[in-house]
């Protein structure tokens, strides 16, 4: 069953191709992992996906249903949300109240909302933060914060960029087991990540980038092996 | 260690909350029976007009995060809207007020809808440049509003409910009371506001625009949302005014410097509280209307700092009552530097910090 359907999408800034023709499927309640060097266009192929750039060509379709034109708020009460590379706590708001907004899209009731938050917050065990302002928190916080926000939107796909940036082995570790306990969960997911070890561990399939174009897809041990990824990331010498 | 706590009991237990707010309403309701000098309700009415102008402003600067410089286009719609229909048109000024509230939210649907396009300081500039342009329109267009002559109200006709004369508007006492409702309307509707999903979506966009956008926030539905309100009530201020002051021209309702005023009322009492705008206008009126009534001079004298004949007593007694947009100047840059959070934010970090050691 797919639920994420890309359509041959490109992405042009000026003469510059961040993503070109880019198509692949994931499939429900899978991990679909996104990897590929800096500059590949894998924040941009989020962006498009989730409605902060219009593609240029080529269309995305979420569950059968075509997502152009679509503001990135449709495109989250639709079930599809994503987190950024670079956390985006707000910052003078309490946790909860964060977490509050995401749960404010599926309710119209404060009081049931600040329930969904809480429970997101205890998925995330970082429910004894609740009543602190999220400009305090660290970083390790500040993105379990993401996915508790994310989660409590009610999602059937996540999107997560980058979520393990910057955080040490042990948190790393932490968000790799909450991302399968999500998976457990039934959510699709779609995860772009550095980490190697990570990724190969969590993704059922895995989307390699290059220079804006798809370089090849596969299971993670088909992507180690392939040729074209090890030049990608070691450079034509190591061969 | 944990600074950023919001603490939930910072001395304000909420039986003691009630008892002083039930003693301040007490207090301003009585008012006007045991203080008659029409002086001190006129400070008392420029007080209200302070605060319903700051918690206006607060609902779509404060909560939203959309800086508007260009609150005077709705103060000076309203004082407009509802002096022409009086003057022109013999129409009371209390259908009128809500007249001038109508027209104003369909200018500011308009004017939302081309400043929303922009974000951050281009926001400010757009919604300066249009007020400007009301500003000159109101100044220009002759036939309808008068132009720079302005327009004086020669008589406000009594407020009659079947026949019967409720009110009529001779004294202060009737436009302090409006006053009051209307300050009280502003910050019911703000204490609402913060309580719901409203709040919720206004700060989260005040936040990180992406973000809330990303968690499924329509920006231009809650940014027009809260323009709306926001103009509506700073409309009621503007007519408000107009029908107290009882004259208007195009520089006294629509300039820059009532836009300024608008927003320095919330960034020296504390943006995005419900309170800031009340505690920015306690501070601001008395100040203005010291130095304009050369009042704080004749403290100075009176505390025999410096003595009224001397050169710097002539010095200060002429020119104290024209400084004061410099003296405001200075205030603004003091709390900017020393109280980021306004006066407010400013008191509750003090009270926090009392209540730790």
């Amino acid at each position: 069953m797919t639920i994420l359907e890309i359509r041959r999408v490109s992405k042009f800034f000026g003469g510059l191709a961040a993503n070109a023709d880019i198509s692949f499927t994931v499939g429900k309640g899978s991990i679909m992992g996104l990897i590929g060097p800096n500059g590949a266009g894998k924040t941009t192929l989020f962006n498009c996906i989730t409605g902060y750039y219009p593609p240029s060509r080529g269309e995305v379709l979420f569950d059968g249903v075509s997502l152009s034109g679509l503001q990135p708020d449709k495109v989250c009460r639709m079930g599809m949300v994503r987190t950024w590379q670079k956390v985006r706590p707000l910052a003078k708001m309490t946790v909860v109240d964060n977490v509050m907004v995401g749960a404010l899209c599926r309710t119209n009731s404060l009081k049931r909302a600040r329930e969904m938050a809480l429970e997101q917050l205890r998925t995330v065990r970082i429910e004894h933060k609740a009543g602190f302002l999220a400009e305090g928190l660290p970083i390790g916080e500040r993105k379990k914060l993401e996915v508790a926000r994310v989660l409590a939107t009610g999602p059937r796909l996540l999107l997560f960029d980058e979520v393990m940036g910057g955080l040490n082995p042990a948190e790393s570790e932490e968000l790799i087991q909450l991302i399968l306990d999500i998976k457990k969960k039934g959510i699709t997911q779609m995860v772009i990540e550095h980490d190697m070890k990570a990724i190969m561990r969590i993704s059922d399939r895995i989307v390699v980038l290059n220079s804006g174009e798809k370089l090849a897809e596969g299971s993670p041990e088909e992507i180690v092996k392939n040729p074209d990824v090890v030049t990608a990331y070691l450079g034509d010498c190591h061969i | 260690m944990n600074v950023n706590r919001i603490s939930a009991n910072n001395n304000w237990s909420s039986p003691l909350r009630m008892v002083t707010g039930i003693a301040v309403l007490a207090f301003l309701f009585l008012f006007p029976r045991f203080v008659e000098s029409p002086y001190a309700l006129h400070i008392m009415i420029l007080f209200f007009l302070s605060t319903i102008m700051g918690e206006s402003w607060n609902i779509l600067g404060g909560y939203a995060g959309q800086y508007s410089v260009g609150h005077a286009a709705y103060f000076g719609t309203g004082a407009y809207v509802t002096m022409m229909l009086m003057q022109f048109r013999q129409i009371p000024p209390w259908y009128g007020v809500w007249a001038g509230a109508a027209v104003v939210v369909l200018v500011a649907l308009i004017i939302g809808s081309i400043c929303f396009r922009l974000r951050g300081p281009y926001f400010v500039l757009a919604s300066i440049a249009v007020a400007e342009i009301l500003r000159l329109s109101a100044m220009n267009l002759k036939e309808l509003s008068n132009g720079a002559e302005g327009i004086l109200a020669t008589e406000i006709p009594p407020l009659k409910i079947g026949g019967v004369i409720v009110t009529d508007f001779l004294s202060k006492v009737p436009f302090y009371y409006t006053g009051l409702a209307f300050a009280l309307l502003t910050i019911i509707v703000t204490y609402f506001i913060q309580h719901s999903k409203l709040g919720y979506c206004f700060q989260a966009i005040r936040e990180d625009q992406d973000a809330a956008h990303s968690l499924g926030i329509n920006l231009s539905l809650y940014k027009n949302i809260a323009l709306v309100i926001s103009a509506m009530l700073t409309s009621l201020a503007g007519s408000f005014y107009a029908v107290y002051i009882g004259f208007i021209d195009p520089s006294t309702v629509l300039p820059l410097d009532v836009s300024v005023q608008i927003v320095l009322i919330c960034i020296i009492g504390g943006i995005g509280t419900i309170y800031g705008p009340v505690i920015g206008s306690l501070l601001l009126v008395p100040l203005s209307e010291g130095l304009r009534s050369n009042m704080i001079a004749q403290a100075i004298f009176k505390s025999g700092m410096v003595s009224e004949e001397s050169g710097m007593g002539i010095f200060l007694r002429e020119n104290l009552s024209h400084a004061h947009a410099l003296i405001y100047g200075i205030l603004v840059v003091i709390v900017i530097l020393f109280m980021p959070d306004g006066v407010l934010g400013f008191m509750k970090k003090m009270l926090a910090r009392r209540a730790k050691s």
